[in-house]
């Protein structure tokens, strides 16, 4: 696993997802999902959902515009979490079909974003 | 919690027979020829959906629009005095497309080829060397289009003196229209399809929801219940050439625990923005010919489905936000609302685009609509009720 310590501390748990989720734009965390495997998103979601909740906490403390770079990262892990959250919460064994429909359908704009 | 809940009544069948119960040609849904009148008698003569307000909010602001459908590229602007303006985005010296980006901030446009500059107003401000020409500048401005807002969603007409306002146009849905969140987004997320598929089959799949059940078996578990199992509206509204549907939703919905985490901040921001508790936050419209958007307080959506070809489309879809993200929550609560809303929309292409090859050969040639998809019927009746006139106009002009 990489050691570097990309994330705030309390959350060093999830630094194994961070080369594989901590994404720029909102087409490429569904793009990522998409290309995942199943193990892959069960580990994810299931490392990020017990976190998420805390994770929001520590980050509303700031305006978005002055988060570092660890806690940036971590904010791009929470938003590819909702992503994955998706396949794995709702669409389960489902996900494989809906990844074929899902490629058809580009996320051209959204405010997360980086200008 | 053992509180009765109301039960559901579904529209009745004799209530949607005023729109029409019988077979529906299939012809218009993929013939080139109907398409061609389609074109001259709905969309170069109805108020389009070309984008947002909040898309050039500046004087100066401008977006450039592709209407395939017209085989045009329209240049809006919003003028030095606050004013939107729109024109036909063709220079008048030799046609050349005058803008090639999307969006920017200008005061003055230079067409590429001899550098003929118009202003935000379309006038044509300087030509190099134009003593040369026979003609008079002031006959050079760009050639306008009608342009307009209402709720905040930008329209245009193609003829320049439309036959109504849009206000006029959209009668009882305009005042509406003002009060969804929709109104007051100064931002959104976008998501956009390619479709083999006529615009109106396409624009059909997403005003019926007798398909739920087959086609989002997981995520349209939110919409059906017990006594509504097919997920029916509650109410259907005919404003002719527009309808809407009241939304029926499941009092007992099952929201898994993430998911559940999402909402919840979701929520939180749509009532600390005052969006939640509106009269219209069930109101699903389909404005017409081509727009549809939604009132609801966390996923208020506009769907544009834009007609390329008898059996082609592009749908445009677009989530509104009030203000910028201001923090992790806000920013976590609307991805989470725009991943799951475009997963539910992605499910339908597939489908729809089996229903145009089935359609293509004419093997079929009548449709059949039930009760519960009396908005398609009455899509299919304002369309073909202007294609007829428009025909019959053609045939009278040619007599004479
Ligand atoms: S075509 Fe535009 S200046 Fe000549
Ligand atoms: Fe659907």
């Amino acid at each position: 696993m990489n050691a570097a310590n990309r994330l705030p501390a309390a959350f060093a748990e999830l630094e194994p997802f961070v080369d594989q989720w901590c994404l720029a734009t909102s087409n490429e965390r569904t793009t990522a999902r998409r290309n995942s495997t199943p193990e892959e998103r069960e580990a994810f979601f299931n490392a990020g959902k017990v976190i998420a909740a805390d994770a929001l906490q520590l980050l509303d403390q700031k305006p978005l515009d002055q988060l570092d770079d660890k806690e940036q990262c971590l904010m791009s892990l929470l938003l590819s979490l909702a992503h994955v959250s998706l396949a794995v919460e709702i669409q389960g064994g489902d996900e494989a079909r809906h990844a074929l429909a899902s490629q058809h359908m580009p996320i051209t704009r959204s405010p997360s974003n980086p200008r | 919690m053992t509180a009765e809940l109301p039960v559901f009544e579904p529209v009745t069948k004799e209530e949607a027979s005023r729109i029409g119960t019988a077979p529906v040609p299939a012809g218009p849904y993929y013939q080139s020829d109907y398409f061609d009148a389609e074109c001259e008698a709905v969309f170069r003569r109805s108020w389009l959906n070309v984008g947002h307000t909040c898309e050039l909010p500046e004087p100066g602001d401008y977006i450039v629009r592709e209407l395939e459908v017209a085989n045009a590229s329209l240049l809006i602007t919003r003028n030095r005095d606050g004013l939107l303006k729109a024109f036909h985005n063709a220079c008048t010296h030799r046609g050349t497309q005058l803008v090639s980006e999307p969006c920017g901030r200008r005061q003055v446009f230079s067409c590429p080829y001899h550098m003929w500059t118009f202003n935000s107003d379309g006038e044509l401000r300087n030509a190099p060397d134009f003593d040369q020409f026979y003609v008079d500048k002031a006959e050079l401005n760009l050639k306008p289009v009608a342009v307009d807002s209402c709720g905040g969603m930008l329209f245009i007409n193609l003829n320049p003196n439309p036959a109504q306002s849009l206000r006029d146009y959209l009668g009882p849905l305009a005042d509406q229209l003002e009060t969804l969140p929709s109104a007051r987004a100064t931002t959104f997320s976008e998501y956009v399809y390619e479709i083999d598929a006529n615009w109106k089959l396409t624009y059909d799949n997403f005003q019926e929801n007798y398909h739920l059940r087959f086609i989002h078996p997981k995520t349209g578990a939110a919409t059906s219940g017990k006594d509504n199992p097919f997920g029916y509206p509650l109410r259907y509204g005919f404003h002719d050439p527009h309808r809407t549907q009241t939304i029926w939703s499941n009092p007992q919905p099952q929201i898994q625990p993430f998911q559940m985490l999402a909402f919840g901040k979701g929520m939180q921001f749509a009532m600390q923005d005052g969006l939640v508790g509106s009269e219209q936050s069930k109101e699903y419209y389909a404005v017409f010919p081509n727009l549809f958007i939604l009132g609801s307080p966390m996923q208020p959506f506009s769907h544009t489905v834009y007609p390329i070809s008898a059996t082609k489309s592009r749908g445009v879809i677009r989530i509104y936000w009030v203000g910028e993200d201001d923090c992790a929550s806000r920013r976590f609560a609307r991805e989470y609302a725009m991943g799951l809303a475009r997963d539910i929309h992605s499910e339908d292409r597939a489908v729809i685009e089996a229903g145009q090859r089935g359609l293509n050969s004419g093997a079929l040639t009548h449709i059949h609509f039930q009760a519960q998809e009396v908005l398609c019927r009455h899509l299919f009746n304002m369309v073909d009720e202007r294609v007829q006139a428009y025909r019959a106009e053609r045939q009278t002009g040619g007599a004479q």
